[in-house]
């Protein structure tokens, strides 16, 4: 039975991969070319970058939904977790402390590099926040940070501040016709808020998904 | 027409995101009373929006003002109207129930993040069916599966984790075969918004189109629940806290079935015909086992799972029988508002048996009519409803199919349906029986809190009575843009 199974697994996998590249072989040219529209619309967006407008203002709803997402990943799994006691960090290199003690500035400041560069070219909060992430994931790695248990007041303002700051903005904005609608004249500042309160949160979510975890592991 | 910042269809998805946020703020077991309020408002909201559209008729709301393809549009119409007011209707009266379900004692634990994954889900379900992107539908997917996930393990018993991992699993994949899917459309075509994608698909059909049709409708009815992705359903339906099992059993499922229903009829409406005796063959399969496994089920929630298993073939017996009169539609659309409603009240009533008996098996409810008689009147009312008796919804939406299938002259789907109303009396009648029998001498009884035994009678009720005013909700769904 498990090898029935399994070879019908197999055969499904490759009948499908070979019916993908067949397919992908004979693909016709696209009716729509979304990038020259994209192009076109890039004075209006308020960032000069493609990549950003697209994340944060033509389909800044896809963008919003996905910081929901994310919050949601961080939530699940403490409802996995349960609630555990805080403990305490682990002794560790004083090779590893001090280098890391040296990093860490520069991990802000580089934090803060990729959010301003994210207006006009490659950047933006997610990887902003990914830095801010490692940055606390080092730390617990050298033994000064300790592992996170259940989220206290402080930090659930921080997990979720990015997420309700973009939220308030796309509803603020209905006023100007429809959620997300940014007037060209306030839309890079409104952006470069937008794009602030995520480097920090999703910073902590991301490092909330390994610190939480150790702190269980623990 | 109500102004732009009071557009009901924006603040639908916008009020769940926000108190689902403010809930997760105010810390463990908090956020009850807010999401009853909220959902409350978001009641009107669905009320208010389905008075404008009878007035104005189908529109879109294009987020950020671009328009598709270059922006996301929301598209308001009779179907994505008839699914907002049930999610709604059930999320209040279940929101009711929950409030006073984890205030037992022994289930206090079980609310620590409830009520904002609570919110996130019903945000989910709510920007689900009103997007009209297909990559936008996809991320409304993945929140919802997520929240649906965290649901089943607030729980934290080893049966409620392993059944939350299943469901994982199966989720992410279906998700991934969906992306995958959509990822092909966008190559062929170069662009994911369902309207402008109609006439495209029509005006030719690349091979990689096929695909993703496939990939997309399986991924779909994996998530669904459809024989024979059906497998993980009754361990994660069958094993959450009650007001869960109800959230998932009554609205989650029909996600996924509102958005193969979207798809049939939108962009792969020729594609459709070539499989729909199959998704007809399935969903009867579906039929006849659920309701097999429903009269054999040892444990009371089980039973409920499994009869969602079933039910949920109904929905999909309307493929082979779709046709320009509407009549099959309309069944389907019906048959998902009857047993969202009847089985929010299934479930509900069971949580109120369990927690009156304090076991979860069939056996045990000897004696519960006496004790807990409003509760067992609400089991029978929804019992109603999934036998399809009228004058219930699901009599109306099972005589409708019947009058396709006729109409059709597709006789053999109007023996699974009489088959499958058998079944299910069958099943329903084993624990009406068994309630009624007398209590053993050394049973205990636990009171229950009144108000989860009216929330249980309340949408049970709902769902006999709605077959009395199905006029107005088939008017509803004929509005399309």
């Amino acid at each position: 039975m498990n090898r029935l199974a399994r070879g019908v697994t197999v055969g499904v996998g490759v009948a499908l991969a070979v019916a993908l590249v067949v397919a992908l072989l004979e693909l016709p040219a696209a009716a729509i070319h979304l990038p020259g529209t994209v192009a076109q619309h890039l004075a209006q967006s308020g960032v000069e970058h493609p990549v950003t407008a697209v994340l944060l203002n033509f389909r800044g709803w896809d963008t919003l939904l996905e910081v929901a997402v994310l919050l949601l990943a961080l939530l699940t799994l403490l409802t996995l977790s349960g609630g555990q006691a805080a403990v305490a960090a682990v002794e560790a290199d004083p090779l590893l402390q001090g280098l890391a003690r040296k990093a860490l500035p520069l991990i802000i400041l580089m934090a803060g590099y990729l959010l301003w560069a994210g207006a006009h070219r490659p950047g933006g909060a997610f990887q902003a926040g990914a830095v801010l992430a490692a940055g606390a994931v080092l730390l617990q790695l050298a033994g000064l940070l300790p592992a996170w248990a259940a989220p206290g007041r402080l930090l659930r303002l921080g997990l979720t501040l990015g997420f309700l700051v973009f939220l308030a903005v796309a509803a603020a904005l209905l006023g100007q016709g429809a959620l997300l609608q940014y007037p060209p004249a306030s839309a890079g500042g409104l952006i470069l808020l937008i794009e602030a309160g995520l480097t920090l949160s999703l910073g902590l979510i991301l490092a909330g998904l390994f610190l939480f975890v150790t702190g269980r592991r623990a | 027409m109500t102004e732009a910042w009071l557009d009901p269809a924006a603040w639908l998805i916008v009020l769940p995101l926000l108190w689902a946020g403010l809930a997760f703020l105010a810390g463990p077991g908090r956020g009850a009373r807010l999401a009853i309020v909220a959902l409350a408002l978001q009641l009107a909201l669905a009320l208010k929006l389905a008075a404008d559209l009878t007035a104005t008729g189908a529109r879109v709301h294009a987020v950020g003002g671009w328009g598709a393809p270059l922006g996301i549009d929301l598209m308001i119409d009779g179907l994505s109207t008839v699914l907002l007011l049930l999610t709604q209707v059930v999320a209040v009266a279940l929101a009711v129930y929950a409030q006073g379900y984890f205030a037992d004692a022994h289930h206090r634990r079980e609310a620590t993040w409830f009520w904002p994954l609570a919110g996130f889900l019903l945000a989910a379900m709510n920007a689900l069916f009103l997007s009209a992107d297909l990559f936008n539908l996809y991320v409304t997917l993945e929140l919802l599966g997520l929240a649906a996930v965290g649901l089943v393990a607030v729980g934290g018993g080893t049966a409620q984790l392993a059944a939350a991992m299943r469901y994982l699993l199966v989720s992410l994949t279906a998700s991934g075969a969906y992306l995958l899917g959509v990822a092909l459309v966008y190559g062929a075509y170069g662009t994911v918004s369902i309207a402008t994608l109609g006439p495209l698909v029509a005006a030719q059909l690349p091979l990689a189109v096929w695909l993703a049709a496939g990939l997309m409708l399986v991924g779909l009815m994996a998530k669904t629940a459809l024989f024979p992705f059906h497998f993980w359903l009754p361990p994660a339906h069958g094993s959450a806290p009650a007001p869960v099992s109800a959230l998932l059993s009554a609205l989650v499922v029909k996600a996924s079935f509102y958005l193969v229903l979207r798809l049939w009829l939108g962009p792969f409406a020729s594609l459709g015909s070539t499989a729909a005796g199959l998704a007809g063959a399935l969903g009867a399969a579906a039929i006849l086992w659920g309701s097999w496994q429903a009269l054999r089920a040892q444990r009371l929630k089980q039973l409920v799972a499994w009869s969602t298993v079933a039910q949920l073939g109904y929905l999909f017996l309307i493929f082979p029988l779709l046709t320009a009169d509407g009549l099959a539609l309309q069944a389907g659309v019906l048959q998902t508002v009857a047993h969202g409603l009847a089985k929010a009240a299934l479930f509900a009533a069971a949580g109120v048996l369990m927690l009156a008996t304090g076991r979860d098996t069939v056996e045990g409810l000897a004696g519960v009519a006496g004790r807990v008689p409003l509760t067992l009147f609400a089991f029978g009312l929804a019992g109603i409803t999934i036998m399809g008796l009228p004058p219930s919804a699901g009599f109306l939406a099972k005589w409708l199919l019947i009058d396709a299938a006729l109409e059709s002259g597709q006789w053999g789907w109007i023996l699974v349906i009489i088959a499958g109303g058998l079944l299910a009396a069958g099943y329903i009648f084993r624990v009406l029986r068994q309630a009624f029998l007398l209590a053993p001498e050394e049973s205990r009884f636990h009171p229950v809190p009144r108000r989860l035994e009216w929330m249980a009678f309340v949408l049970a009720a709902a769902s006999v009575l709605l077959g009395l005013r199905g006029a107005e909700l088939v008017a509803l769904l004929g509005i399309t843009p």
